[in-house]
This record gives structure tokens, sequence and C-alpha cells, in this order.
């Protein structure tokens, strides 16, 4: 049974919206790509990996960064402290219901103090108020592309 | 300080723990992003019955551990005429399936995989379960809702913003 491709177009208009708020704030176009990107392979969201990875090549984002993404806890320098502050905390806020995680050592479930606390020393309060809206935005284009299974390959530049 | 009256005790009031503050208030550093959110809220719910939100939005918020998302909607799903029957039986609703439609039961197991991401994709007889009882457009609009809410508690748990404090009614 094939899946149904509606999403209403007031939805996906404020989809857009939050989305493009929470990148202008966070105002690091090539981190914002690593991050949505993390949370699309933690999700397996293949629709939203086609697209990003696109995207994260027009903004110079190099492919060793992209290939290590999966295992940047073990990839040493290939990302900054702040670029890893940021993962971790994309980790912790994608992985809210816990279950068989050990990506953070807790096992999953809520964002534990050290992660927030991680992060909150790189970024100000509004930058990183806009990152934690990036990682809900990405999480929420998961969640509609993967629920209606859109095959990837439909993004274009 | 919070303390809590035990009637069958005249023994001494043991305090709750105290309240928490918010990590970060989230809405203060992003209103514009705090103004797509309410909009985004507003269209996904078009369409869908209000009751079937409110128990689509306390179900994820459980499994998301979002305290203030679990106080607001317990909160809203009461105002809209639930009972607290249904709504106690939520976290279990697999095995309380005779206090719920066919439909409702349908949107749950959906609710479930779509919030569940992470432990691997939302698998055919979920979907289809859910198609056999919403119509397209409708199927759609609760897909929607169930992200919403998603998005709602991970802000929520996040920032940890603090439960207890909502009223229904109070941001309409």
């Amino acid at each position: 049974m094939s899946r149904t491709n509606l999403l209403d177009r007031e939805v996906g208009r404020a989809m857009s919206t939050l989305s493009a708020a929470a990148k202008q704030g966070l105002g690091d176009p090539a981190l914002a790509e690593l991050v949505v990107i993390r949370a699309s392979q933690l999700n397996h969201c293949a629709f939203c990996l086609d697209m990003h990875l696109t995207i994260a090549r027009e903004h110079g984002v190099s492919e060793k960064q992209l290939g290590l993404l999966s295992a940047w806890e073990e990839a040493g320098d290939v990302y900054d402290e702040r670029e890893r502050a940021a993962l971790a905390l994309t980790e912790a806020v994608t992985l809210l219901t816990g279950g068989t995680s050990q990506a953070f050592g807790s096992g999953g479930g809520f964002v534990p103090d050290a992660v927030y606390e991680r992060a909150a020393r790189h970024f100000d309060a509004p930058r990183l108020a806009h990152l934690v809206a990036l990682i809900t935005a990405i999480n929420s284009w998961n969640r509609v592309m993967v629920a209606r299974r859109i095959p990837p390959g439909g993004y274009t530049p | 300080m919070t303390t809590h009256a035990d009637p069958t005790t005249t023994e001494e009031q043991v305090p709750y723990a105290p309240e928490h503050t918010p990590r970060l208030n989230w809405s203060a550093h992003a209103p514009e992003v705090l103004k797509a959110m309410l909009r985004l809220d507003a269209a996904a719910r078009k369409g869908l019955d209000p009751k079937l939100v409110e128990l689509v939005k306390v179900r994820a918020s459980q499994i998301n551990h979002c305290a203030l998302c679990v106080d607001m909607h317990s909160k809203d799903a009461l105002a809209a005429g639930e009972s607290v029957e249904r709504i106690i039986q939520l976290s279990a609703w697999e095995e309380s399936a005779h206090f719920y439609t066919e439909k409702e039961l349908a949107a749950l197991a959906l609710t479930e995989s779509v919030t569940v991401l992470t432990e691997g994709f939302v698998p055919d007889a979920v979907y289809e379960r859910a198609a056999a009882h919403f119509e397209e457009a409708e199927l759609a609009q609760l897909i929607a809702a169930i992200t919403v809410i998603n998005a709602w508690n991970r802000f929520g748990v996040t920032c940890r913003l603090v439960p207890g404090h909502y009223r229904p009614g109070q941001h309409a």
C-alpha cells in the first residue's frame, strides 16, 4: 500500500518558517547542516539525508565531516569543540524517548545536565534557543517524511 | 515551600522537593520561532477531533517525558470533556483497548511509531491501521499533529520548562 504524500499547505508553510527562523538565528549554515544531518541519521529519514547532504556540500562542509558524522564522538579533531557540543545536544534532544541508545551514556531520555551545559558554554542564550529550535525543526521534518515514506531524491537545489 | 496534607494522619507534613527553574526561556530569545510554532500548531489541528488531538498530545508527551506538556494536555483533555479514566489509561492503552474506539487506538499506535523514530521507521501495519480509520486528508493532519506535539515536547524537555501552573484556556 502506498502512503499519502499530502501535507496541508499551511502546515508546510509554518514548518518552513520555523526552519528558516531557526537557521537565521543560529547564524552558522555549515554547523546547521551537521546538526540537521545527524538528527536525520538518528531518525532514519532518507529524504532529509539526501536533501541536506546536497545543501551541506553547497555550504562547503567537507566530505570528511559528512562521512564521519555518525561516529563524530570517535572522530577526534574532525569536529571542533563547538560543533561537538552542538552534536551532543542534537543527539540528546532527538533521543528523548530513551530506549536502546548509548549515545550519551544515560541510555537516552531527557537532556542530561552535562550535555545542556556543554552547549550553553559554546552558544549564548539566543543562539542556544535557535539551536534547540533547529534540532526541533529537523525532527519535525523527519517525522512528516518518514511517516509518509517520502522517497529520497525529490530535492533539487 | 509546598506541603501536602494527609487526611489520615496528624504526623508532620513532609514537604515536596523544591520547584526547579527553567534552563532557558527559549521563546523570549526566539519570539519568531514561537510565532511559527503557534501557527504550525493551529494548522495541524484543522480537521481533527479536538478530543483525539489531546489524547495524541498526552501520549506523545508521556513517551518524550515532557512534564509541562503532560500537565497542559491532561488539563486540556479534561476541559474538552475527556474522562479521567481514559487519560489515566493512556500510558497502558494497548492493554486497555476497551476504553477507546478503534479509530483512537489506530491513532495512538501511529503516535507511538512516529514519536519513537529512532527505534526504526513507521511499520506498514501501523500505517495501514491508521489509513483504515482516517481518510487521506485527515491522516495527513494526524501525522502533522503528532509531529507538532513532538516539537513542543523538545522545547519543553530541553529547556526544562516547569509543570503545574497551566490553566486550560490561558493561551486561548
